[in-house]
């Protein structure tokens, strides 16, 4: 209404706070990444360009692809497990729908480590599932190792992040008109097809809004691979947060999260302009 | 909107015909394939069974974790009169509500700035915030922790003293949670009729006036919701704890992540119990405020961004 | 409309407004006098909310001036005009009551409670929601909820109420009524009523004078039987009610029809001969093989008829393309072998006076 200059200003809080915490340490994170260390180990300013070089050194490329690939496994399986259940509660869920999907984001505000520690009690070594196998009387000590394995991590992984992966997909669903699905099944018969063209179009922008909040956040997980996976599940975040413990070199790492950090934007971008391309504007 | 069973010619049909009217589903028949409400089954089961074993586990009088003797409040115990478990109790129930109270109070504002301003600023402030919420807390994590690290030698040389502690891990949270904030205010914002407050003019109101008497009682449930909803991310929050942290007192998920590390013991379960309780509660609480007066499914919808 | 003495209640000067490229209001100028049911009619697009809110305060004009009560509102804010608006989509303030929705621009006014409830109490019974006034809006029909903005607005007693196509969310039978009330409850409280509506007919039976608009310019202003009977351009004569208009050229005293015919008909000022023209006639204005001397008159084949019940309506072709509508009662025609069939010849006359001539 009148006075755009009022408006402008309530801007200003969140935006100076950003650019102070959020913008500015990146700029701080660039120079380290360029730097090199003291003897002391503290990050001393300078041109190092190398740092980024040994992003890409050949030891490091199978952490890299371990990562995209246990981040893209993620989203596959969060796909796989979270439409049905999208779907089963848009479509059939009746009353009981807000209820359901109450209950699915519940567990995700039960603390993160929690989460974890508790697929360790389930599965670990000496956790639930292998104490009943041990009393059922099947050999070996451990019966299963679930732990330390790139299952486990994915695992946890996708327990982590299905509820990201539901709530897009179900909003998107809710937003659909049944009778569109009931015309695609008088156009295609089989509920197959039905849902091949009539659903999975529609839905399209939720699934990769989901995609997209799995996907990426997955990329940078390292707690789940430190706790439920073993060295064989090394992931960038663990490489990152190695070089900022002892022993580390936090030029490296910073240069590590600056790549990180410029491929998840690509793919940020990617994913906004697909989508105001689709509907209106997304923001 | 009601999705409603609608009737279906295939002959399996099982939805009721009713005379006249349209058909209401007494059972749950389902035209659909059978699998769905058996994998919405597990899900389910999936979802809940680590937390209630994590509980059920909590009360063991037995230290190990695959046989359970008898109910047993000994860790319990334990956990209250171990003092660095209840500091770090209150230290992070201080982070989280002076987390909460700032970047509420924040990202209101920047929610009425990106709604109602006409600026050039708008498109960029609102892609920062786009991006900081789907940032991994790994990247930003690790630049909060350069960039205090870096302000702390420069500061020095003025002879301040500046480390990190539980101030800067406040000031991590409440980075990451402007954007929470800001996106559930500016969704009810959004919804509102531009006319309600017009009409708030057009009788006399002042522009204050018409905030105070007429947008912020509508908001009340967004802005609140989104507090309670940062009050537990805060409570939470691992990562970004863990790289804004200084020595001395630590928040609890740390606290919890050295048990894990250093040894499992089943203290770990009752304190996971604890906290697991507590931001229930809390979210409970705050999904009572956001579906009161409104549909929930518009607050789901934005989600799909 | 306007005494001597006293300045239009609203008038505008030259109010231009413009939205990025477009130009919403385009050098507009009116008065509204005080107690009179005023409307602005026009197709979606032309300009006639955005006038409304310029009045009330939500937009500034660009150029130009705009009086309330012979005062410059040029600087004033919506909050400090004397002016209250009935919004397209209520509006209503969904935390509160129904009592204290329509109190809710007394207090600000700060006009002691005891006066506020006797208003309040009053209003509501003017609308008919006495027994509503603890409900809130969501409890309400879309009849009620309208009559809730309409008592809020009127309530402050203001010296314009805008209005802005409030019965466009109604039904038709609901509509119907509340038009009769709207007009009754505006006579009653005596207050100038500026009405926005596309709704022609709406306008045509409320209306003590119309301003037709289209893409931001003024047509026409006047009563509505000016607007009807003698529309100023083809526009206004093509929006109000079923037109005929036939091409032609100005020929001596009269037209010379595309079709070949000769009509008398009134000519204004400042035609010159030979200019393209358009002949407006009314279908009510025809009068179907039963000409009198002195009128105007050509000759069609019915090529269609539609039975409305108490007339009915016949195009007739002139010529290849050139049809006309004509609307006869029905008052003698109980059965359809009196009325004149499809491909039947008539000789269709009407008043000299009855033909406008238009620029086209």
């Amino acid at each position: 209404m009148t006075s755009n200059r009022l408006w402008r200003l309530l801007l200003a809080p969140g935006a100076v706070w950003l650019l102070l915490l959020f913008v500015a340490p990146f700029g701080v994170v660039i120079a380290v990444s360029l730097g090199t260390t003291d003897i002391l180990g503290r990050p001393v300013f300078g041109w190092y360009p190398e740092n980024y070089q040994q992003v890409f050194d050949p030891i490091f490329i199978p952490v890299l692809v371990r990562s995209a690939a246990f981040a893209i496994g993620t989203t596959l399986l969060c796909l796989v497990i979270g439409y049905p259940v999208a779907y089963m509660i848009a479509r059939y869920g009746g009353r009981f729908r807000n209820l359901m999907i109450v209950l699915i984001i519940l567990p995700w505000f039960a603390d993160y480590l929690v989460r974890i520690y508790a697929w360790f009690v389930i599965l670990g070594n000496e956790g639930v599932v292998n104490g009943l196998l041990h009393a059922a009387g099947l050999p070996g000590n451990p019966p299963i190792t679930f732990v330390n394995t790139p299952f486990a991590v994915v695992g946890g992984l996708v327990y982590d992040y299905l509820p990201f992966m539901i709530l897009p997909i179900y909003a998107a669903l809710e937003r659909m008109d049944p009778s569109v699905i009931e015309a695609g099944k008088d156009l295609y018969g089989t509920p197959f097809h039905t849902f091949l063209n009539v659903t999975w179009p529609a839905t399209i922008q939720g699934v990769i809004a989901g995609a997209v909040l799995v996907g990426l956040p997955a990329v940078g997980d390292f707690a789940t691979a430190q706790i439920l996976g073993g060295p064989n599940t090394y992931m960038i975040g663990n490489l990152i947060n190695d070089q900022f413990t002892n022993g580390g070199y936090p030029p490296f790492g910073a240069a590590l999260t600056i790549a990180l950090m410029v491929l998840l934007s690509l793919l940020m971008v990617f994913y906004l302009r697909s989508a105001s391309r689709q509907s209106g504007a997304v923001a | 909107m009601v999705i409603e069973q609608a009737r279906i010619d295939a002959p399996s049909a099982e939805a009721p015909k009713v005379a006249g009217g349209r058909p209401r589903p007494r059972s749950r028949g389902f035209d659909a394939p059978r699998f769905l409400p058996v994998i919405t089954g597990l899900v389910f089961v999936y979802l809940f069974a680590p937390i209630l074993v994590v509980t059920w586990f909590s009360f063991n009088s037995k230290q190990s974790l695959n046989v359970f003797g008898t109910p047993s409040l000994q860790w319990y115990d334990q956990l209250i009169h171990d003092p660095i478990i209840t500091g770090s109790l209150f230290a992070s129930i201080e982070i989280a509500l002076v987390t909460m109270v700032v970047a509420t109070v924040i990202g209101t504002l920047l929610a009425f700035g990106l709604v109602r301003a006409r600026s050039h600023f708008s498109r960029p402030t609102d892609i920062l915030m786009l991006l900081n919420l789907v940032s991994p807390e790994v990247v930003t994590g690790v630049a909060l922790l350069l960039v205090f690290s870096e302000a702390g030698g420069f500061l020095l040389q003025f002879g301040i003293q500046f480390g990190l502690s539980l101030a800067t891990v406040v000031l991590g949270h409440i980075t990451f949670s402007i954007a929470y904030v800001t996106i559930i205010v500016r969704g009810r914002l959004a919804a509102l009729n531009r006319e309600v407050e017009e009409a708030a003019l057009d009788l006399g109101a002042t522009n204050v006036s018409a905030m105070r008497l007429v947008t912020l009682p509508l908001l009340w449930p967004a802005i609140i919701a989104s507090g309670l909803l940062v009050f537990v991310m805060s409570f939470d929050d691992f990562v970004t704890s863990y790289f804004t942290t200084g020595v001395g007192v630590e928040p609890l998920p740390l606290r919890i992540y050295s048990m894990i590390h250093f040894g499992v013991t089943p203290e770990i379960n009752a304190v996971g119990t604890l906290m697991m309780v507590m931001t229930i509660v809390v979210v409970l609480a705050a999904l009572a405020l956001f579906t009161y007066q409104q549909n929930a499914r518009q607050e789901l919808a934005f989600l799909a961004e | 409309m306007t005494a001597a003495a006293e300045p239009p209640t609203v008038r505008l000067e030259g109010v231009v407004k413009r939205f990025n490229t477009t130009t919403a209001v385009d050098n507009l100028s009116l008065d509204v006098g005080k107690g009179e049911f005023f409307s602005m009619l026009g197709p979606s697009g032309c300009g006639k909310t955005t006038t409304l809110r310029i009045i009330a305060g939500f937009e500034q004009p660009d150029e130009g001036s705009v009086f309330l009560e012979g005062l410059s509102v040029e600087n004033t804010p919506p909050y400090h005009r004397n002016v209250n608006t009935v919004f397209q989509s209520y509006a209503l303030f969904e935390h509160l009551n129904v009592w204290d929705n329509v109190a809710f621009g007394l207090r600000r006014k700060k006009v002691p409670e005891a006066e506020i409830r006797k208003r309040v109490s009053e209003m509501l019974d003017l609308v008919r929601l006495k027994q509503k006034a603890t409900s809130k809006p969501r409890q309400l029909s879309g009849g009620q909820q309208q009559r809730v903005a309409l008592g809020r607005a009127l309530v402050n007693l203001p010296a314009v109420l805008l209005l802005d196509e409030p019965l466009g969310a109604l039904d038709l039978q609901l509509r119907k009524q509340m038009q009769i009330e709207l007009k009754q409850i505006q006579r009653t409280v005596g207050i100038t009523f500026v009405y926005v509506t596309h709704d022609q007919e709406e306008a045509l039976t409320m209306s003590d004078r119309i301003a037709v608009m289209n893409e931001g310019v003024l047509q026409q202003c006047g009563t509505p039987e000016e607007i009807y009977e003698r529309p100023a351009n083809a526009f206004v004569a093509g929006f109000i009610g079923i037109s005929n208009l036939i091409p032609g050229a100005l020929e001596g005293p009269g037209v010379r029809l595309q079709t070949g015919q000769l009509i008398p008909a009134d000519l204004e000022d400042g035609m010159a001969p030979g200019e393209a023209v358009l002949l407006c006639v009314r279908p009510e204005k025809l009068r179907l093989n039963s000409r009198a001397d002195g009128d105007a008159s050509v000759e069609g084949i019915v090529a269609e008829t539609v039975y409305l019940g108490t007339a009915t309506q016949y195009v007739i072709e002139l010529a290849p393309g050139v049809r006309i509508v004509a609307i006869e009662n029905n008052t003698q025609t109980a059965s359809s072998d009196k009325r004149f069939a499809r491909g039947s010849k008539v000789v269709i006359g009407w008043l000299p006076e009855h033909g406008r001539v238009l620029r086209s």
